[in-house]
């Protein structure tokens, strides 16, 4: 078929001198060029719903749910080479790579998967499955320069970047925290670090060298995105194509603002830069399947009206790509498939490029110096005003009988006028302020389900019919003298033959209000964008208050998910981990809690692998989820997994899993055994130092008692350590160490602990120390009060004593750092005779605290009061919390168990640590003290105190006596 | 060698996501997807002592505070609530503190050690973690943030064990200047981060790369003072993973414990810091255990002995698995005439007085 090019005679708007009659008539206004296919190839037989031109140029491909299949492009016999495939999913993205090294490669995305495919000479050869996304991946973009690289995005939020060198992850995953999922991506066609993913009406920007979180977010549109360009030449800059009719230009680093916008009347499907000239092509989805399935030409620096068109298609254009030309740089041909079946070639020539080039018109004399730059392929950004969001000049519109009340319409001013746009656009940075007239003279008569009535720019009011779900509105707008200024809105009212329940009406008009006075704000023109706000409203409304009338409500819910609570929860649950169904804890005594629970396989969805799905959202993902927090007053008995998520909500269901499964069960183990500690032994086992060796020889036998005889050899070898007549062995010492160190390490802390509690110091050589208790009440009488905790002495009935340092720093147990005490008495090293060398002792009281932490739990507290007594440096103090009679914080004190003022308790007790309330008992000589029971249980046994080597009883009482 | 004490119906009436024993072994607390949280006494199969409700969506964890403080137990939900419960006896349980500045569920909760004090953090899918403190004088509790923690979200947390200050240097200051509180966390950024509290703000001080998938549970071993730091990290890639290091907490070295079948989800560590219980989503319970050559095996909940691993870990180059078993305790057993500190023959004796089959614990 020869192109057939036809030139449409039309009135571009400067030359419409009041012939606005010839505008009305209904043909498009402007002069383009319409452009059939130059080649078409037709496959009734192919249900393909994606394709892609390969990087020679020579094969298309197209894809579908029942096959893969080439078509030649150079040589015209029209097969294709089909290949059968398997699958029960819509191919939702099918790309060829786009760099020369991975020609044969095309990756093909199917529901949550993307296949990489090499073409070889016969079949297809499946290289790579990239699985990583939870819902349906919506588009794919190969990197530029890259080869390895690619981008998908999905539903599930995430976009994942894939390096097909490693593919079994994702090489880097972006996730948007957002409530919509990502719909289109594409990677920086400049520099390939950025990349732009579009949410909802939302653009992300990232940079892939820093992938944490998005560099530019960007409001792009109203609606939903459905296509994403960068352009070839310049970095920062990319067109969106939108469900809301429009194709705007932005320039990532100025994102709060569109550089330039088309706008249309119906959504936009595709708009992609041509790669040579200075063009852009868009794909028009036309309402409701009618009207001129056609790609427009647009040029870069024009608006207003586009290029060209290309018709030929009778129904909706799935996609287009580019068919480089290898040869000629300049010559480029467009390739698209439709869903009548065919597939078209069109050739875009000099002509038209040309045509895309900026005109001298719209050139003002004084760019002059810059005008080598306007020639450029991108034309600098000042030249393009901002043309009017409303300027839709589309040119299958066809105007109605509405427009003879605009006499105004493209008058004589309106090239005057965009002459002059561009210095206001300029120093406002922002859209220029216009008359009403102008306005009404802009605005789109031809929305769907609008009727213009009437527009008066003289009485400044206007009517409109508007119909939509069944449903009629009379609107009729009046604007103040004032208006468009910030504070001026119109007023909206509804009249007569509105067939709507006041109380909707109600909720429309404040729909109508809101969306003005945003508008005006900005000093805006706001009637447009209020009647499209209206439509959408009430088909929402409507839809509501029907029940749901369901394509319509479908359709919402589609274009925009974040409206839906349901459809954004479960894309939210994307980022939750998938529910633990089993579990394990281990308590610090070494009890095991475990549980368990088979898992409903309707639950998940399964049928890919056989592994446990990472997120929430992939319980019943194919069904919307439950959203928790809407549904704050749900079933109490409803199961959070299958009643609330399947949506089935059958009473009794609930029932039939729990006879299913029986209620979760949980296993309480004890592994004090692994752990090689246990309780009895522990309660059993004697620190009595006066003669070592019998009580390592009794320790072994608790051991063998408790069936640890491995443990029994151990004791003997420490028996033998002890014997005196041994004693110098020099190989005692680092036998005993290593002992030690090797149960710490094997983790039998009870054994290492007891073996350095035991030969912590030298065995009492009986004595003197009661002569040492017996002096130093004095001074400490003088100094502190009772209750001071801080040990005056040396902590074992010998006579060993520390360097004054050591005692200064020795510490009791419970809870005290408020009191250095002055105490000198003789150096005497208490190591010199221990078996343990001074380097070790820090370790091994870690292992102490440790072991006394576990009796702590068994709540054998006089074990762990005598354990802890062979601790040199104090356990970490509790942070706020001291040990004197005197409150902390006010100094004063306390008779009470607590400080009134201040709120805390003053004693706290020497054997469980716990403040004491009630009855309470301390030693006056040491001031160590505690609940009267605890006193009682320890003082049944021992003599000293708990904490220091005070004999409490005996001195307490000397000292009531003297007191007396 | 494991004997199983109590078996307890919970009779939730959905999933069960988490048990935990409180400090002594008494009291059990269960949560689980139809939004409670049940206290039961741990050594008697009766009802519920309590059942506490105030989340609306799924309880995923509850943690214990130390009993030093009360009993106090916390618990967090997809609700994106946190709660900390307070009870007078075991039957009586309120509301002491509910937090709710996270904007997506909270997966995870841990109890500093408790020489810090009343401190609870926190990790929530939004992907930040929160520290919160109670002045435990005032009952006021405050609230630290740590914004973008893990891109995505945060599932695991877990606290560094309170280290005492090495004495060796320092004998003179106190533990409470030289506490540096450290937590650990993981995300499904794949990452484990270590995050040290540093003058009133928390900075990331490491972070631990090694997993290819969500991580899904971190545990901090506990020190009984051996001058090492162990971090076990769980993941949906199936991985194992335990990260060593020396006690300045700068170089951390990997291991993989083992490839499992199916995801990882919940580790745990004995308190002595030498046994890892390990469960996924193949609801499996296995323990594990470190060797004197650092190898991790399996042991048998029966014996206490090891069991050959299944299989060795393939894919990754890094792990260390057992490529031949160690000799049998037993065997070492049968001769322990002399056991010097090189011998292994402590390692276990054979009681076996469990009344539990492998099969009861690997359902």
């Amino acid at each position: 078929m020869p192109p057939t090019e036809t030139l449409r005679p039309g009135e571009r708007g400067g030359s419409a001198t009041g012939g606005s009659g010839a505008a009305i008539s209904g043909g498009p206004e402007h002069t383009y060029i319409i452009r059939q296919s130059n080649k078409s190839y037709e496959h009734r037989d192919s249900q393909a719903t994606a394709m892609s031109v390969d990087y020679s140029g020579q094969w298309v491909l197209l894809a579908g749910r029942g096959h893969l299949a080439l078509q030649r492009l150079g040589q015209d016999d029209g097969t294709l080479r089909r290949h059968e495939r398997q699958s029960k999913y819509e191919v939702s993205v099918a790309e060829f790579a786009i760099c020369p090294s991975r020609k044969e490669y095309c990756a093909i995305a199917t529901s949550q998967h993307i296949d990489i495919v090499r073409w070889g000479t016969a079949e297809p050869c499946y290289e790579n499955s990239l699985r990583g996304h939870t819902r349906t991946v919506t588009d794919i973009d190969w990197h530029g320069k890259d080869p390895n690289l690619l981008v998908s995005c999905s539903i599930d939020t995430f976009s994942h970047i894939w390096d097909l060198r490693e593919p079994r992850k994702p090489a880097l995953s972006l996730n948007a925290v957002c409530m919509s999922g990502a719909t289109q991506v594409g990677f920086n066609r400049v520099s390939g670090h950025l990349l732009a993913a579009a949410h909802d009406g939302d653009l992300r920007i990232w940079d892939i060298r820093k992938g944490s979180c998005p560099t530019h977010y960007i409001t792009a549109h109203l609606n939903r995105v459905h296509g994403i360009n960068w352009s070839h030449k310049r970095e920062t800059c990319l067109a969106t194509a939108s469900q809301d009719g429009t194709v705007k230009y932005f320039d990532v680093c100025n994102p709060r603002r569109a550089e330039k916008i088309i706008t249309t009347m119906s959504p936009v499907w595709r708009a992609r830069y041509t790669p040579i000239g200075n063009g852009l092509v868009s794909i028009v989805v036309p309402h409701l399947g009618r009207g001129e399935n056609s790609l427009l030409l647009w040029s870069n620096s024009k608006q207003t009206d586009p290029i060209c068109s290309f018709v030929g298609h009778t129904d909706v254009i799935l996609d287009f790509a580019w068919r480089p030309n290898r040869e000629t740089t300049t010559e480029i041909e467009l390739v698209t498939w439709s869903r009548d079946r065919t597939l078209r070639v069109w050739k875009i020539d000099d002509n038209m490029l040309n045509l895309c080039e900026p005109s001298a018109e719209e050139e003002e004399p004084r760019f002059e110096p810059d005008l080598s730059e306007l020639r450029a392929p991108t034309p600098p950004e000042f030249l393009h005003p901002r043309s009017t969001m409303t300027a839709a000049s589309l040119p299958i519109s066809t105007g109605d009988g509405a427009s003879n009340t605009l006499p105004m319409a493209r008058s004589p001013s309106f090239g005057y006028y965009r002459r002059e746009e561009p210095h206001i656009a300029r120093s406002l940075t922002d859209q220029p302020t216009c008359s009403l007239h102008h306005e009404f003279s802009l605005l789109n008569t031809n929305m769907p389900h609008v009727e213009v009535d009437m527009l008066d720019a003289i009485k400044r009011y206007a009517c409109f019919k508007i119909s939509a779900g069944g449903h009629t509105v009379i609107l009729q707008v009046t604007f103040a003298t004032s208006y468009p200024s910030p504070s001026a809105p119109p007023e909206f009212q509804l009249c007569q033959g509105t067939t709507l329940s006041s109380d909707v009406s109600g909720i429309l008009l404040k729909v109508l209000r809101c969306n003005a006075l945003q508008r005006v704000k900005k000093s805006r023109t706001c009637l447009e964008q209020c009647l499209r706000a209206l439509v959408a409203a009430m088909k929402k409304k409507i839809a509501a208050v029907g029940g749901g009338g369901g394509a319509d409500r479908s359709q919402l819910l589609l274009q925009s998910p974040r409206l839906e609570g349901a459809l954004s929860s479960a894309l939210h649950d994307a980022c939750i981990p998938y529910p633990r169904t089993s579990g394990v804890h281990f308590n610090a005594i070494g009890l095991l809690t475990t549980f368990s629970q088979p898992v409903n396989k309707r639950l998940t969805l399964r049928q890919h692998s056989a592994l446990t799905p990472r997120t929430l959202s992939s319980i019943n993902g194919s069904c919307l989820l439950g959203n928790v927090m809407a549904t704050a007053q749900r079933d109490a008995n409803a199961s959070f997994y299958l009643q609330e998520r399947m949506i089935a909500g059958k009473p009794g269901k609930q029932r039939a899993i729990r006879q299913m499964n029986g209620s979760p069960v949980v296993h309480v183990y004890d592994a004090s055994n692994l752990l090689h500690i246990n309780r009895s032994m522990a309660r059993e086992f004697s620190l009595d130092k006066l003669d070592i060796a019998k009580t390592c020889r009794r320790n072994g036998e608790i051991c063998r008692n408790h069936g640890r005889s491995d443990l029994v050899p151990v004791w003997l070898l420490a028996e033998l350590i002890a014997t005196p007549q041994v004693q110098h062995d020099p190989f005692k010492k680092s036998l005993l160490e290593s002992l030690i160190m090797h149960y710490a390490m094997s983790g039998d802390i009870q054994t290492a602990v007891l073996l350095a509690c035991l030969f912590d110091k030298c065995p009492a050589s009986g004595g003197s120390s009661m002569d040492v208790v017996g002096r130093l009440p004095l001074q400490l009488n003088s100094q502190i009060s009772p209750y001071h905790t801080v040990l005056p002495l040396e902590a074992k009935p010998s006579s060993s004593h520390n360097t004054w340092q050591q005692l200064k720093q020795l510490r009791s147990n419970s809870w005290s750092d408020s009191l250095d005490l002055e105490v000198r008495h003789l150096p005497y090293d208490g190591y010199t005779c221990s078996l343990i060398r001074r380097a070790k002792v820090p370790l091994f009281d870690q292992f102490k605290r440790a072991y006394a932490e576990i009796l702590f739990g068994w709540q054998l507290l006089s074990k762990r009061a005598l354990i802890l007594k062979h601790t040199q440096n104090p356990p970490p103090t509790v942070q706020g919390v001291e040990f004197v009679t005197e409150c902390g914080s006010c100094a004063k004190p306390k008779r009470t168990p607590k400080c009134e003022p201040c709120k805390r308790p003053v004693l706290f007790c020497v054997l469980c640590r716990l403040p004491v309330r009630g009855a309470a008992n301390a030693c006056l000589a040491c001031g160590h003290g505690g609940h009267i029971d605890h006193m009682m249980q320890w003082f049944e046994n021992h003599k000293v105190c708990a904490t220091c080597g005070c004999s409490c009883l005996e001195r307490t009482s000397s000292l009531l006596a003297l007191l007396s | 060698m494991v004997s199983l004490l109590q078996e307890i119906d919970t009779e939730h009436e959905d999933m069960v996501h988490h048990a935990a024993l409180d400090f002594y072994g008494l009291l059990l607390a269960t949560c689980s997807s139809d939004g409670s949280v049940r206290i039961f006494h741990s050594r008697k199969n009766n009802k519920a002592l309590a059942e506490l409700k105030g989340h609306q969506g799924p309880v995923w964890q509850v943690a214990w505070a130390h009993p030093k403080f009360g009993n106090i137990l916390a618990s967090c939900s997809y609700d994106r609530k946190v709660i900390v419960w307070k009870s007078t006896t075991p039957r009586d349980w309120s509301k002491l503190y509910e937090y709710s500045n996270h904007d997506s569920s909270v997966n995870s909760v841990d109890f500093a050690p408790s020489e810090y004090g009343l401190v609870l953090a926190c990790a929530s899918s939004d992907g930040s973690i929160s520290v919160l403190t109670c002045n435990t004088e005032y009952g006021s509790w405050d609230a630290k943030k740590i914004p973008n923690a893990h891109t995505i979200g945060v599932n695991a947390i877990s606290w560094c064990p309170a280290q005492a200050p090495d004495p060796a240097f320092d004998q003179r200051v106190t533990s409470r200047s030289t506490a540096v509180k450290r937590l650990v966390s993981g995300g499904c950024d794949n990452l484990v981060k270590i995050w040290r509290e540093d003058n009133d703000r928390w900075v990331e001080e490491q972070r631990l790369e090694a997993h290819s998938d969500w991580v899904r549970d971190v545990a901090w071993a506990p020190s009984i003072g051996l001058p090492r730091s162990q971090i076990a990290t769980a993941s949906q890639d199936r991985h194992v993973i335990v990260w060593t290091s020396n006690a300045d907490l700068t170089q951390w070295s990997y291991n993989v414990l083992h490839t499992f079948d199916d995801a990882v989800w919940s580790i745990s560590w004995s308190t002595t810091g030498n046994i890892l219980a390990v469960t996924g989503g193949d609801n499996n319970v296995t323990l594990w255990k470190e060797n004197t050559e650092g190898q991790w095996i399996r042991i048998n909940y029966e014996s206490g002995t090891a069991i050959q691993s299944k299989q060795p870990s393939s894919h990754h180059p890094h792990s260390q698995h057992p490529q031949q078993q160690q000799p049998t305790q037993q065997q070492l057993q049968q001769a322990p005439s002399h056991p010097g500190p090189s011998s292994d023959s402590e390692h276990s004796s054979n009681l076996s007085n469990s009344n539990l089959s492998n099969s009861q614990l690997s359902n």
